[in-house]
């Protein structure tokens, strides 16, 4: 075999791609030539090389990245996508939304009617230290006069 | 890299389900890179260019899956946008060195290379700088075989050619590279 056929061949032969009786017929080549075996070696060297060389992996957030750049390049048809839902999910969504709204109805009537009863005795006792500690209106006041003229069932 | 599932998650995206496409991003996305890492460019500035590139991959195969028909495989369609986009980033870059300073191909040979290389990140580097000087379509050929590991079946079907040529372009490559790594280390 001659050594520029043999050189075609070592690639495959490093790749492990040749059949049986080509192997062979490299291997008794190389045996008998210098030129030929120091080829095959630095293919194989290299092939190492290749192989203990770094991998890299992609960065940490990569593929964020690339959805947020989808995000902001193709802004309505993922919108759109994003639209397409199941329609139990819908369905789901509709009755959430309707209870929270009935929730909302009802506690603040509760709310409401709670705060009127407190607010009435609020009143309740306003009137009673108002009366009972304070004279706003001494009888004999100007303001007194007035108030006692203006008070439904008056004596006077 | 099963195509069964990949056509489970295209199909799955194509009735509106984002997170199919989100499934196969995250699948794919450390081959993605790792091979715009080493088809970018010198190897300084090829992180950020790398992020860049492989982000656009997979946007342009967002844009383009609706036309992706599933008897070629999922992986080498998206390894044939990665390798377009790599060649319109270096077209796009030489275009800006011309404009700027002397073309970036030019410099590194003149750098001295390590005599010995243990670490992995050197051989990388060094690796990487003599992929440079070969022309696209070897670098492309043999950073498929080496690099992602990709049988010739698998890479005449990501770059079109027949087997033969691609038997033909990973011999070549490696007869170029095993020149230059000797020169520079010699």
């Amino acid at each position: 075999m001659k050594c520029t056929h043999v050189k075609k061949m070592i690639s495959r032969y490093v790749d492990d791609a040749l059949s049986p009786d080509e192997k062979k017929d490299v291997d008794s080549h190389v045996r008998g030539c210098a030129s030929c075996r120091e080829g095959l070696e630095e293919i194989r060297a290299l092939h190492q090389m290749f192989a203990s060389a770094e991998r890299f992996p992609a960065p940490y957030g990569f593929a964020t990245r690339v959805l947020a750049n989808l995000e902001e390049k193709e802004g309505s048809r993922l919108r759109s996508l994003l639209a397409i839902r199941p329609l139990f999910i819908r369905a789901a969504q509709v009755t959430f939304a309707l209870v929270v709204i009935t929730m909302g109805i009802v506690s603040g009537n509760l709310l409401l009617a709670e705060r009127t009863e407190t607010i009435e005795q609020a009143a309740v006792v306003q009137e009673a230290f108002s009366l009972d500690l304070f004279q706003a209106t001494p009888p004999d006041s100007i303001g007194g006069i007035y108030s006692t003229l203006m008070r439904p069932n008056h004596e006077s | 890299m099963t195509s069964t599932d990949d056509n489970d998650l295209i199909g799955l995206f194509r009735k509106g389900a984002l997170f199919a496409f989100e499934a196969l991003v995250r699948k794919y996305q450390d081959r993605i890179y790792n091979l715009c890492r080493y088809m970018l460019q010198n190897p300084e500035d090829a992180q950020d260019a790398a992020q860049d590139a492989a982000q656009d991959v997979f946007l342009k195969a967002y844009r383009a899956l609706k036309d992706f028909r599933p008897e070629s495989s999922f992986y080498t369609w998206l390894y044939r946008i990665a390798l377009n986009t790599c060649l319109d980033y270096r077209r796009k870059s030489r275009r800006e060195a011309l404009r700027n300073e002397p073309l970036p191909e030019d410099l590194p040979s003149d750098e001295p290379f390590p005599e010995q290389l243990y670490e992995s990140e050197e051989i990388s580097e060094s690796v990487q700088l003599a992929l440079q000087k070969l022309p696209e379509k070897l670098r492309a050929a043999i950073v498929l075989r080496e690099i992602e590991a990709l049988s010739y079946e698998e890479i005449a079907e990501v770059l079109y050619i027949s087997m033969g040529t691609v038997k033909s372009r990973i011999s070549r490559a490696r007869e170029q590279l095993r020149r230059l790594l000797k020169k520079n280390m010699g």
